[in-house]
């Protein structure tokens, strides 16, 4: 148990105090929203299941994400989604397409980018969630 | 390979081991799942909205067989490139063998309990309500 709390201080301490801009920002962001992606599709796939196994429980999953909350948790969901791809797919290009092409600049510029075009696909998609929120107060 | 430099490394293919397998896989199903996630997510969040849901429309849904297909196949992609992806992530964390055996082993049989969970309810949930 110390080993394993020493380790993660070592990790956590190396996540938070590496100094490397918008690699370090953009390795945080990916791990982030595929983390979060993941404990609501854990939860996602068990509330939607019920339909099968406890119909009667189906109504009040749907109630709670009916609610202003869970409204505005879902366009950051949305948001999450779209970054994790948008950024797997540059983690992709450079992993498996053109590994030799990597230096810092182009990465730096990459990131950049890849965080404006989620920004970008993401706002259509925030404005009409938040006009759905807005008429369901 | 004791004058490895950086262009004689770059040639280096790796024999391929499990974990090689494994980072292969989140490339192959991360591009598979920006369609196949988008589409869900762009369909159930955005266009028809958590308002416009109840259990008449997920039986409906499940009454089709496209769409059966489709969210096993969105089931099965995206729960298991989250689970390898949440293993890679506690791998950081938990740095001996013995420690990242049982991990895996604990995510894999949780990961193997809800697919089966989420699979049978898509493929038994219309025959059920419908009958």
């Amino acid at each position: 148990m110390t080993t394993f709390m020493a380790s993660l201080r070592t990790t956590l301490a190396g996540y938070i105090n590496y100094r490397g801009r918008e690699g370090h920002y953009s390795f945080l962001l990916h791990r982030l929203t595929g983390l979060g992606t993941l404990l609501f599709l854990t939860i996602h796939i068990v509330d939607t299941a019920t339909v099968y196994w406890m119909p009667e429980l189906y109504d009040h999953a749907i109630a709670l994400y009916r609610l202003p909350i869970f409204m505005i948790g879902e366009m950051g969901l949305v948001f999450s989604v779209i970054f994790h791809g948008v950024n797997g797919l540059r983690i992709i290009y450079q992993d498996m397409v053109k590994p030799s092409s990597w230096s810092i600049h182009t990465q730096r510029r990459a990131a950049r980018v890849t965080l404006v075009v989620s920004i970008l696909i993401w706002l259509p998609a925030a404005y009409i969630m938040a006009r759905s929120l807005l008429a369901h107060l | 390979m004791t004058t490895a430099t950086t262009s004689a490394r770059a040639n280096v293919k790796p024999t391929p081991t499990y974990e090689t397998i494994a980072w292969k896989w989140m490339r192959y199903s991360g591009v598979l799942l920006i369609p196949l996630v988008w589409i869900h997510v762009l369909i159930q969040d955005v266009l028809v909205g958590v308002h416009a849901i109840d259990l008449n429309y997920v039986v409906e849904r499940w009454a089709n067989i496209g769409w059966q297909i489709y969210d096993i196949l969105l089931l099965a992609f995206t729960f298991a490139h989250g689970m390898n992806g949440l293993r890679q992530v506690a791998f950081d964390f938990f740095q001996t063998d013995k420690a990242r055996r049982n991990l895996s082993w604990i995510l894999f049989i949780g990961w193997l309990v809800i697919s089966f969970i989420g699979a049978a309810a898509i493929l038994g949930a219309a025959a059920k309500h419908l009958a």
